[in-house]
């Protein structure tokens, strides 16, 4: 792996990322600056607001403050100006999201602009063994918390120690995964092992997402105070403040990873560019975050950053307050709640007056919505029918999509089934637009095909034992309006071939409720994994409980919900051993070719029917904020806006 | 008078009890629970959960306990002060709802005196000069007042204001000063950002207000005891307002009680477009996130509030009117 300056120079010279490129060219005409450059002997210069404390004592000088080998950063555009007011919103409680994509962001490793490669972070380098069962890391030399004290792998080993602890359940992470059990072994201040029972191929792309964070939030020094094994005291000081149990003590005081707890406790340190002033309690209208002293980066001129100072976010439960405030220019960077399909027009005119700009986020989701029919359906019939890949032909040509997309999305977009996006390294063009040609006698012939041969009085096609096919689609409209829209269209379309489709708009607790007994015909969502082909591929196999059309299949697959499982159809059972084999491997190219297999296998299959690519999303910008790319790729596990390093982001 | 007041208190005693019942049934109604709307919420946003994690998550809160132990173990707290604890703030119920509730009851209780001082002078002008232009403008506002929307009204003013004066109309106080102690600076502040939702909540409320008002004043007016007042050469103002107007307050009186969990369900959508820091949006909030010991504290507290509004209104009108003092023996 990469030692320190090599680091930095890939970093710097990343040929596939633009600046890298441009810095590049300047490289071949310049060595004696970039030799500068790549190694940090420049004087380190903090920003003003610090002085006055260094001066008075309160903080050591800024060379003793940030490590050995800070991470240098190359700015988007230049190098900028210290000072500002970040100002954004929250919508009101559990958006802890947005925190996660601005502040929370800074993992042991991190996913580089591009989203192409995994580049070091907190830690400066690490190896992994050829089965990928042990990786070890190395922490930059001299990091520290934002309290001052040093970051090492005690730390990490206490997150690991907390994550495991029954008593303390934490989310999905690796470290908990009872399929592969994991052990950390500390080394010295700086390096530590993680030894996994069985291989682990997928370890550096859930740690560079944004729940890497989890295993680098916890302080030792101040959480173990919480926990009995380190403080006998512990269960009594919970029982003293009031709480049921050390564990519920905890999660408030030293909540791990994004949860909101984390902004409500002023005590609580930190790794990250900005830490919270103004806490995110229940009553609170704003939670405020100013600069940490101790962040371990600096821009290529030795600047530490971030440049900005402050970060102020109105809590509001209102998006109609969010959206005026934007209008107004009181927002200085969002991608939202307000950037909507249907607010586009308002905010493109109001960019004179408001003094912002748009720009461009490419969406991580591949077609607008999936229809995803219950292929483990209780009643055999609808079960066999669903099951006949010429009925699903038969759906998809029925559809004319176009038209949807006119009406619905302004036509922005096109026919696209769920499959990578044009922009992922796994795009197949036939994946993704086979049978989306509106056709409704070529649907027609299918639909035969698949024994759906006789009529009822109002034209509705027949059932082997003579019930006329009807399919409840179950959709949330509160978390995306559009997807009521598209479905009206769908009615009406299959209607024409003899479909009958009931919309079945649910509260969302209902709408998950209802999976463990496989008791819905249909459910739709967006489609998710279109760039992150490989983490989120819930629609290419049964691969998670987030695949509904394949509930009873991933639950066998996963080992959850033993009542329901089934074994799965042999070409899904045969994507299952293709999946496990890629997670087991450590090399890329052979993860991309086993992916690619698994692909073709959905493709022939053909278990869902999408409708059309996710048009280009939006984010509002004040036009004095610099070093912001004109376009991004908006995803979760790549947490934007955060990998466009918002730390390097300035007002001019 | 003894009594009466010994009584009621036996019955509304009684009646707490059994709505803390009633809200805990309702509070459990919907499909699924807390850990399942969070499920939702992280998937939403593209993350996922543990099966295994939501199992352990759920034993720890005890939502897999049957209801009447939850129930008792709820009511159990409550007798003593405790409310549990927030799933979603994960933290003590009565940290969160003191303050929301106080700007609700501050917020509306302006809204109310509004209303009233609006009104009821409107309401017996209305009433007295009959058919007059006056009384025809007050009925065509009063009815546009109750055929818009709050929401709506709410939504229009913020847009004018800031199209005409380039301000974002939102929440009760502006940030610098939202934690800071009482003092002069703050309620100006109030007062600055106040005006605002109190005309939203106050105008629907006038109109209805002016309505009854009317009514019942003109059932009284010509009754005979008005007849010989005035005949007794009684001044007009005084012949009006010491006998008609308070018998015709009688019923406005009579629903005082109501009037606080009124306004509060009333406000919830002003209260969530407008960005108001009231009980409002907490309790649709966690009415959705299935959050059950906040929405259940809330709904409680608002009974409970309903309960003793009811009580002081019983109270003012055994006062008023000696009729129901001596009524039902």
């Amino acid at each position: 792996m990469a030692s320190r300056e090599e680091y930095d120079m890939t970093y710097l010279f990343n040929p596939r990322s633009r600046r890298g490129v441009h810095a590049f060219r300047l490289a071949a005409v310049m060595t004696t600056a970039v030799a500068l450059i790549a190694a940090p002997a420049y004087a380190q210069q903090q920003a003003p607001m610090l002085d006055a404390l260094v001066e008075d004592g309160t903080l050591p000088p800024v060379e003793e403050r940030l490590p050995d080998n800070p991470l240098v950063v190359e700015p988007v555009d230049n190098v900028g100006e210290y000072g500002g007011t970040w100002r954004s919103a929250l919508r009101g409680t559990g958006d802890n999201a947005w925190i996660a994509r601005t502040v929370m962001y800074d993992g042991l490793v991190r996913y580089n602009r591009a989203w192409d490669e995994v580049i070091p972070n907190l830690a400066e380098s690490w190896e992994v063994n050829d089965d990928a069962t042990q990786y070890t890391f190395h922490l930059r030399e001299g990091l520290k918390w934002s309290d001052g004290t040093p970051f090492t792998s005690a730390d990490i080993a206490f997150a690991v120690e907390l994550v495991q602890d029954p008593d303390y359940p934490v989310g999905g992470t690796f470290m908990t995964d009872p399929g592969n059990p994991m052990t950390v072994e500390v080394v010295d201040e700086t390096t530590f092992t993680f030894t996994f029972e069985n291989p682990k191929g997928l370890l550096l792309d859930e740690l560079a997402s944004v729940n890497g964070s989890t295993l680098v939030s916890l302080q030792k020094a101040y959480c173990s105070q919480f926990y009995p094994p380190y403080n006998p005291e512990a269960e009594q000081m919970a029982a003293d403040e009031g709480y049921e149990g050390w564990a519920f003590m905890m999660e408030d005081k030293c909540a791990w990873g994004q949860e909101t707890q984390r902004w409500a406790n002023l005590d609580l340190p930190f790794m990250n560019a900005w830490v919270v002033t103004e806490p995110w309690t229940g009553t609170a209208s704003r939670v405020v975050f100013e600069r940490n002293p101790y962040y371990w980066k600096v821009d290529t001129e030795g600047n530490q950053l971030p440049y900005i100072d402050r970060l102020e976010m109105r809590v509001s439960e209102s998006t109609e307050e969010i959206t005026l405030m934007a209008l107004n220019g009181e927002i200085d960077f969002t991608d939202r709640h307000i950037a909507t399909v249907a607010n586009r027009p308002i905010f493109f005119d109001g960019q004179e007056a408001g003094d912002y700009r748009l720009g461009t986020e490419v969406q991580s989701r591949s077609t607008s919505l999936v229809l995803q029919l219950n292929l483990n359906h209780p009643d055999p019939e609808m079960n066999a029918l669903f099951n006949n890949r010429d009925f699903r032909i038969g759906l998809s040509h029925a559809l004319n999509r176009q038209e949807i997309i006119d009406a619905v999305f302004t036509s922005q977009g096109e026919p696209f089934q769920p499959a990578p996006r044009p922009e992922s390294q796994f795009y197949d063009e036939e994946m993704a637009k086979q049978y989306t040609e509106y056709d409704p006698e070529l649907a027609v012939q299918h639909l035969e095909a698949a024994g759906l041969t006789e009529t009822n009085g109002q034209g509705i096609r027949l059932m082997s034992n003579g019930e006329p096919v009807s399919i409840a689609v179950d959709v949330i409209s509160a978390l995306q309006p559009e997807w009521l829209d598209i479905l009206e269209l769908m009615q009406l379309q299959l209607a024409e071939v003899g479909i009958d489709m009931e919309i079945n708009n649910i509260d969302r607790t209902l709408f998950y409720d209802k999976r463990p007994s496989l008791d819905f015909d249909a459910q739709v969502w967006a489609g998710d994994g279109g760039l992150d082909v490989v983490q989120e591929p819930r629609y290419y196999f049964p691969a998670n409980a987030e695949s509904v059309w394949a509930f009873a299949w991933q639950a066998w697959y996963n080992g959850t919900d033993p009542e329901i499982a089934e074994e799965p159809a042999e070409w899904a059972r045969e994507q299952m051993e293709l999946y496990d084999q890629l997670k087991a491997s450590g090399d890329p190219a052979e993860q991309e070719r086993l992916m690619v297999e698994i692909l073709d296998i959905a493709k022939e299959q053909f278990p869902l029917v999408g409708v059309s690519l996710v048009p280009n999303g939006y984010y509002i910008a004040k036009n004095n904020l610099r070093n912001v790319p004109d376009e991004m790729k908006q995803a979760w596990l790549f947490p934007t806006p955060a990998p466009y390093d918002p730390f390097q982001w300035y007002f001019e | 008078m003894l009594s009466f007041l010994f009584r009621r208190l036996i019955a509304m005693v009684l009646t707490i009890w059994a709505v803390s019942f009633v809200a805990f049934a309702i509070i459990q109604l919907p499909p699924g629970d807390y850990l399942t709307s969070y499920m939702a919420s992280l998937s939403a946003a593209g993350d996922r959960i543990n099966p295994e994690t939501i199992a352990a998550l759920r034993e720890r809160y005890g939502l897999d306990d049957p209801y009447v132990i939850q129930y008792f173990k709820w009511i159990g707290g409550i007798v003593q002060g405790d409310f549990g604890e927030s799933f979603e703030w994960k933290a003590p119920v009565t940290d969160l709802i003191w303050g929301r509730l106080g700007n609700s009851i501050l917020l509306e209780g302006l809204a109310i005196l509004v209303m009233w001082l609006v009104a009821l002078p409107i309401g017996i002008y209305a009433a007295v000069r009959k058919y007059s232009l006056g009384d025809y403008l007050a009925t065509i506002g009063g009815f546009i007042g109750l055929a818009i929307p709050n929401f709506l009204f709410a939504l229009v003013l913020m847009y004018l204001w800031y199209v005409y004066f380039g301000q974002t109309l939102g929440g009760l106080f502006s940030p610098d000063l939202e934690g800071s102690p009482w003092n002069l600076e703050r309620i100006l502040d109030f007062l600055a950002h106040a005006w605002a939702p109190v005309l939203v909540l106050a105008t629907a409320g006038t109109a209805q207000l002016i309505r009854v008002m009317r009514a019942n004043l003109l059932d009284e007016l010509t009754k005979p005891y008005v007849v010989t007042a005035r005949s007794k050469g009684l001044p007009e103002w005084r012949a009006i307002l010491k006998y008609p107007v308070r018998v015709a307050l009688n019923p406005l009186v009579s629903t005082i009680g109501w009037l606080l969990p009124t306004l509060v369900s009333s406000s919830v959508v002003v209260s969530v477009v407008m960005n108001l820091p009231t009980a409002g949006p907490l309790l649709l909030k966690s009415l959705t996130t299935q959050d059950m010991y906040l929405a259940g504290a809330i709904i409680m507290l608002l009974g409970i509030l309903t309960v003793i509004g009811t009580l002081i209104s019983d109270l003012i009108l055994a006062w008023i009117d000696p009729r129901i003092r001596y009524g039902g023996r």
